[in-house]
């Protein structure tokens, strides 16, 4: 039997919101409007959420969001669309800040018809083509006027995502066609335009990917191959995404969620717990787009498995410090769908508490080992942790890992590395590394009465970090 | 090179040129062909996207070390006991807030034959190489791990270039004013009276915040404990009040600091 889709999802980040922003400084306007004291009649049901603003109008502008269908509407004069009251809206929305209500009949009228509008845009043109159903305008009209149709809704979605998905892999072909050394892929545009597109379709984890890859492009020497070796993930996704259904189960959810497919906080929480004593052994923080990424990297002691927790924060919010590196905490951890490592942190039990926890050190023969196994699994993650046992040494003007099984490339030299070598004194050391594809990133050195946090650090003039 | 690193660098030309200009490569015998065969793309560009996607999974599954590497020479052994995990945290905190401390922390260290943890050396190297006395100190201290990490980590030389005497090797001292000075040499009860009495009654104002830093700073250890509590429990008028919070975290901080590295 073929694996469903996760469940439908009508709850948005923060993140989402950012990311639909125009411009970074159009968001940054719009949280200032975020105050519920500037809006009257705030509502907000299953598709919609409305309200007032106070601007510099004489009236207050009129707002109302789609957050199923993605859509805005503002009485507002901004040309920028979606303007920072719409932004603003669903980022109060996001936060819980928007009371439930009862949508009026012109916001229930509004939503109607925009569906319909977006019912009859992701209706397999083929269907119609072939005459074997309905025109998509018909089909529209045949739904039933009811809004709370999760089903529908989830369907509607899927076909978005799979619309999504050819869409990326025609944009793949073409790539490959036409070459690498195609100008237009110098060109940000090129990349950002597909992202857009991949955001509107709502796989916004592969919009992420191809816009951390239009950096990639001329940034080094070798920039062809990390490009290449990409687009094949992203292919594979794309594939693996047009058949979710014919995927088994766990594989089907790592695929969705790789694209892009919002499993809500609370559906992960309510599922079976992972308890166990967790070591948390490593952090590393990420810029990704406008959004500071922090993972946290929890080792179970009796389920030998790793986790883990991320963070984000958006210009001048709070990465989580809560989680001290070295410390071991008694908890219920909720994994999401599928093989993935990523988990949410339940009840905690006990902790955190110590400062010298260690997972168990494998040789670098063992962790490639670890490692390959977890890549393929899932081929395109990005990162994988893991504890190794090896001492940094220089090998061809580059720093590596080494011990008596092999040697491991570092990724560039970072501002950990100085410490990792301080630490070592030239002799193996326990650290918890984190593979990536330009190679091994030390997150943290395990000496016997303390554990030094060594892992690429969020800048501080954007976000704050401890 | 293996067989799938060879045809990974033939998929990489290809794809330099585009497959409007040059086929894609045939993928050599065995499973990865079969798995390309799979694909039923019909077009090369198709083909060539199967092959790409294919390989890629397959060399990061099957990620393997290179070979050994010779580790480096470690430096010569140092059986001095390192400084605490909370003193280490206090000389982040002290170099954060109040890094009028920093040097009466690295004297208490030396003094007391303490080896610097790894995190910390690399830190006071990182923040003092454009201050030759302090990073030539530092240097002292650390060794000899810290001379090998130089000659490993050149980044952590010494910008500013090694002092040119002998004397320079010593911090300057944190100057005070001459009312004050004679207080340095008093006992605890004197200080405590004259400081707390002297901003509760207006001698002492907001304008005075650097000199007394600098004399809570080189007053005598033993004085700050009493002082801290003095400052905390005093009920400073408007003025003075953020004065008053200020230098009891001074002295409580200064107390903390020599207690953690005794």
């Amino acid at each position: 039997m073929g694996a469903q889709p996760p469940r439908c999802v009508v709850t948005w980040t923060i993140e989402q919101v950012i990311a639909i922003a125009p411009t970074p400084a159009r968001f940054v306007a719009a949280e200032v409007a975020a105050a519920p004291a500037r809006w009257v009649a705030l509502g907000a049901d299953d598709h919609a959420a409305w309200g007032r603003c106070r601007g510099s109008g004489r009236e207050p502008y009129d707002t109302m969001v789609d957050h199923v269908h993605v859509a805005w509407r503002c009485t507002c004069p901004s040309r920028s669309q979606p303007c920072k009251h719409a932004l603003a809206l669903l980022a109060m929305w996001v936060r819980g800040q928007v009371p439930s209500a009862t949508a009026s009949e012109r916001v229930t009228t509004w939503v109607e018809a925009h569906a319909r509008r977006e019912l009859a845009a992701v209706a397999p043109p083929a269907t119609a083509a072939n005459g074997e159903g309905p025109e998509p305008e018909d089909a529209a009209a045949d739904q039933p006027p009811g809004r709370t149709d999760l089903d529908r809704s989830r369907n509607e979605r899927v076909a978005r995502l799979r619309h999504g998905l050819v869409e990326l892999d025609r944009w793949l072909d073409d790539r490959l066609r036409t070459g690498l050394s195609d100008p237009a892929l110098a060109r940000y545009a090129t990349w950002d335009a597909l992202a857009a597109r991949l955001t509107d379709a709502r796989a916004g984890a592969m919009a992420n990917r191809v816009r951390r890859m239009a950096g990639l492009v001329g940034a080094r020497p070798d920039w062809h191959e990390l490009v290449l070796a990409e687009l094949g993930v992203l292919h594979l996704l794309a594939e693996a995404g047009q058949r979710l259904g014919d995927l088994p189960a766990p594989l089907a959810d790592a695929v969705a969620t790789a694209c892009g497919w919002q499993v809500r906080q609370a559906d992960v929480l309510s599922g079976v717990p992972d308890t166990d004593e967790w070591i948390v052994a490593g952090r590393s923080d990420t810029r990704e787009d406008r959004i500071e990424v922090r993972r946290t990297w929890l080792y179970g002691e009796s389920s030998e498995r790793w986790a883990m927790v991320l963070s984000f924060a958006a210009y001048r919010q709070t990465l989580d410090s809560s989680l001290r590196i070295g410390s071991r905490l008694s908890a219920d951890l909720h994994r999401y769908p599928g093989p993935s490592t990523r988990a949410l942190i339940g009840t905690i039990h006990d902790g955190p508490s110590g400062d010298a926890a260690a997972p168990p050190a494998l040789d670098i023969a063992r962790w490639c080992d670890h490692a390959g196994s977890a890549l393929a699994a899932e081929p395109w993650v990005d990162r994988v942790a893991g504890t190794v046992r090896a001492a940094p040494t220089i090998d061809g003007g580059r720093w590596v890992l080494t011990d008596e099984t092999g040697s491991l490339a570092l990724a560039a030299e970072g501002p950990g590395l100085a410490t990792v070598v301080a630490a070592s004194g030239g002799r193996p050391v326990p650290m918890t590394v984190e593979w990536t594809v330009d190679g091994v990133i030390p997150l943290s050195v395990h000496l016997p009465d303390r554990v030094l946090d060594v892992g690429p650090r969020a800048d501080p003039s954007f976000v704050s970090a401890a | 090179m293996s067989v799938v690193a060879e045809h990974w660098h033939e998929l990489v030309t290809a794809a330099l040129l585009g497959t409007d200009r040059r086929d894609p490569p045939d993928a050599p015998p065995g499973p990865l062909a079969d798995a390309v065969a799979d694909c039923a793309a019909p077009t090369p560009s198709g083909r060539m996207l199967a092959a790409v996607a294919t390989c890629t999974a397959v060399r990061r599954a099957g990620l393997r070390p290179r070979p050994p590497v010779t580790p480096l020479a470690p430096p010569e052994s140092d059986d001095r006991p390192t400084v605490s995990q909370a003193a280490a945290r206090r000389w982040r905190s002290v170099v954060a807030q109040w890094p009028v401390l920093e040097d009466e922390w690295l004297a208490v260290v030396e003094s007391c034959n303490r080896r610097l943890p790894p995190d910390v050396l690399v830190g006071l190297l990182q923040r003092h190489s454009g201050d030759a006395m302090r990073w030539s100190r530092v240097m002292r201290i650390g060794d000899p791990l810290a001379s090998w990490l130089v000659e490993q980590q050149p980044d952590l030389a010494a910008r500013a270039g090694r002092p040119r005497r002998a004397v320079a090797n010593e911090p300057p001292t944190l100057p005070v004013p001459p009312s004050l000075v004679p207080l340095l040499a008093a006992d605890t009860d004197t200080i405590v009276r004259v400081l707390v009495g002297g901003v509760l009654d207006g001698t002492f104002a907001a304008a005075h915040r650097a000199v007394l830093v600098n004399f809570l700073a080189r007053m005598r250890p033993d004085a700050c404990h009493p002082l801290a509590v003095a400052l905390r429990d005093a009920d400073p008028p408007h003025p003075v009040v953020s004065l008053v919070h200020l230098l009891a975290d001074l002295a409580e901080t200064r107390h903390q600091m020599l207690e953690e590295l005794a």
